[in-house]
């Protein structure tokens, strides 16, 4: 099992909790999307599954470890096991965007001449071969989201979270994104894409999680698939 | 095959393949690039203040080297010797005393030399507290003898004092302990305030790189949280802060160095122009070997600075999550 929420809520400091009495588990290779309306709690149960935030009740479980009250010295090599893109990019203003996808790389302190060209790579994938140089404060947001993209992956990570990760890229790219998260589940990797795109979701026929008001109300359903405009 | 699947390929882990680790060992941690930005853990302040830590220490550690130079003059001076001081009714008595204090010496094993000072030159040393005069006309002043002696005489000089009360009963020995122990006593306390210093200082160090590191971790707080999500231990983010604090410090310290022995070598010519130090000050002397000494300073500074800067980051970061 890659994830396992138990009976799962969270609360922040002095407010009502957000995620309510959370169950439902992602095998190894699973493609699921998370949908609900803004505020329902899908960012912040991406967080409990990035290690960000700990469950207030219940139990998680990660790469088959339960890491409700793992020491904070287990966490960082979880971590490193997933890819996060994140809605609001998160990257470091002060550094390329090419030091911006080898991040995870130099953090694990590996040779700049074994991730070279695969930060190359992913960056002419997502069409910003020609702005390695660039720092995000000179970047587009759809070009931010890209590189936010290529550092999620960059680690061959075994789980992949996306929030929202087409809200800002053209409709093509957009495809392109999902086409390369189908080809990565395909090889293994678990994925979990939160969005509110509905076309996508129908379009791709993977399962869903629906959070509303904090719960998951509708276990994974697999809605019929339809041929929408993203294939 | 697609592009997307090509892609796939290349960045979906092996069967077998390990996940990424984490720097391991010094030389791991020492070749992690440096990943805070540059203006991140307090900068040209930061540094401005530790370089004046760094001139303080200095100066202070300076201090201590030139009291304990000048105290090992004073106090080898004052056991090279001793002085005889002969006392009588008038001057007849005080010179066959004296003659009769110089042949005991003369035959006495482990006296090196003895040396009845001339009348005028004991004059001349009661001159600055009775002013220039015949003062030998209306004073009986007593005569001196400056003995040197060797090591095992001076060990047990409960001999040559009998020797002496027998042959020359006005004859005092004064074995210089009463001055020895003074000195002794102002030179500690001296080298006790400037080590005190020095220790402050370091103490300084210290609380400034506690405050420095927090504001530099509050500043660099959503950095810090990238890091983190993308895997890095706290240890990698101490080492991220340590290293820019001892960039910060080895700039901060080397200057007050500078500053420190620009200001000894200024003081020194300043002394040497009024004439040199008076015989109980301690002199400048400035070389290689206090150089030497004062690198102590940003060595001591730089490793304080940094080692309380990793710790205070390692004990903040422990309290999150």
């Amino acid at each position: 099992m890659i994830v396992g929420f138990d009976n799962v809520s969270l609360a922040y400091e002095g407010e009502p909790e957000i995620l309510r009495e959370v169950s439902f588990t992602l095998g190894e290779g699973e493609f699921r999307f998370l949908t609900g309306p803004s505020g329902a709690g899908k960012t912040s149960l991406l967080k409990m599954i990035y290690l960000a935030h700990r469950p207030t009740r219940g139990a998680v479980t990660l790469f088959g470890e339960d890491v409700t009250a793992a020491p904070r010295e287990a966490l960082p090599a979880l971590r490193r096991r997933i890819g996060v893109v994140f809605q609001e990019f998160r990257l470091l203003d002060h550094l390329t965007a090419f030091e911006n996808v080898a991040l995870p790389m130099k953090v694990a302190g590996i040779n700049p001449n074994q991730y070279r060209e695969d930060v190359r790579e992913l960056l002419n994938w997502v069409g910003l071969g020609h702005r390695i140089d660039a720092r995000p404060p000179s970047l587009s947001g759809g070009e931010k989201q890209r590189v936010a993209l290529a550092r999620a992956l960059v680690a061959k990570p075994d789980l992949i979270l996306a929030d929202e990760p087409t809200g800002n890229v053209d409709p093509v790219m957009g495809e392109k994104i999902m086409k390369l998260f189908i080809e990565l589940n395909k090889l293994g990797a678990a994925v979990i894409v939160a969005t509110h795109d509905i076309t996508l979701i129908e379009a791709l026929g993977k399962p869903i999680m629906h959070l509303e008001g904090g719960r998951l109300h509708d276990q994974p359903t697999t809605p019929p698939a339809k041929k929408g405009k993203r294939g | 095959m697609s592009d997307e699947q090509n892609i796939a390929e290349r960045f979906v882990r092996a069967p077998g393949e390990e996940p990424q680790g984490e720097p391991r060992g010094f030389l791991g941690r020492l070749r992690a690039e440096p990943l805070l930005p540059e203006a991140g853990a307090g900068g040209a302040p930061l540094t401005a203040v530790i370089a004046v830590m760094s001139f303080l220490a200095a100066i202070a550690l300076a201090v201590f080297v030139f009291i304990s130079d000048a105290a090992g003059e004073w106090t080898s001076e004052l056991e090279r010797g001793l002085t005889i001081q002969i006392k009588g009714a008038d001057a007849e008595t005080i010179a066959s005393q004296t003659q009769e204090a110089m042949r005991v010496l003369q035959s006495t094993e482990g006296v090196l030399e003895a040396r009845a000072v001339p009348k005028e030159e004991s004059e001349k040393l009661l001159e600055p507290w009775l002013g220039k005069g015949n003062i030998g006309a209306y004073l009986n002043i007593p005569a001196l003898i400056e003995v040197r002696v060797d090591q095992n005489l001076r060990n047990d000089l409960s001999l040559l004092r009998t020797r002496l009360s027998a042959a020359a009963p006005g004859a005092v020995l004064d074995d210089h302990g009463e001055w020895h122990e003074r000195l002794s006593a102002a030179a500690r306390s001296g080298q006790l305030m400037a080590f005190a210093v020095f220790i402050l200082v370091m103490g300084a160090g210290c609380a400034i790189s506690v405050f420095a590191a927090r504001a530099g971790l509050a500043a660099n707080r959503e950095i810090v949280s990238i890091l983190h999500l993308v895997g890095a231990t706290d240890d990698f983010v101490a080492n991220q802060v340590q290293r820019r604090f001892l960039v910060l410090g080895l700039r901060g310290t080397f200057a007050g160095l500078a500053l420190a022995m620009l200001t000894l070598g200024l003081t020194s010519l300043l002394m040497r122009a009024g004439g040199g130090p008076s015989g109980f000050l301690p002199s400048i002397k400035l070389g290689p070997q206090l150089f030497f000494t004062l690198l102590i300073v940003p060595i001591a500074l730089c490793l304080v600075t940094a080692a309380t800067a990793r710790l205070t980051v390692l004990r903040t970061l422990s309290k999150e999550l």
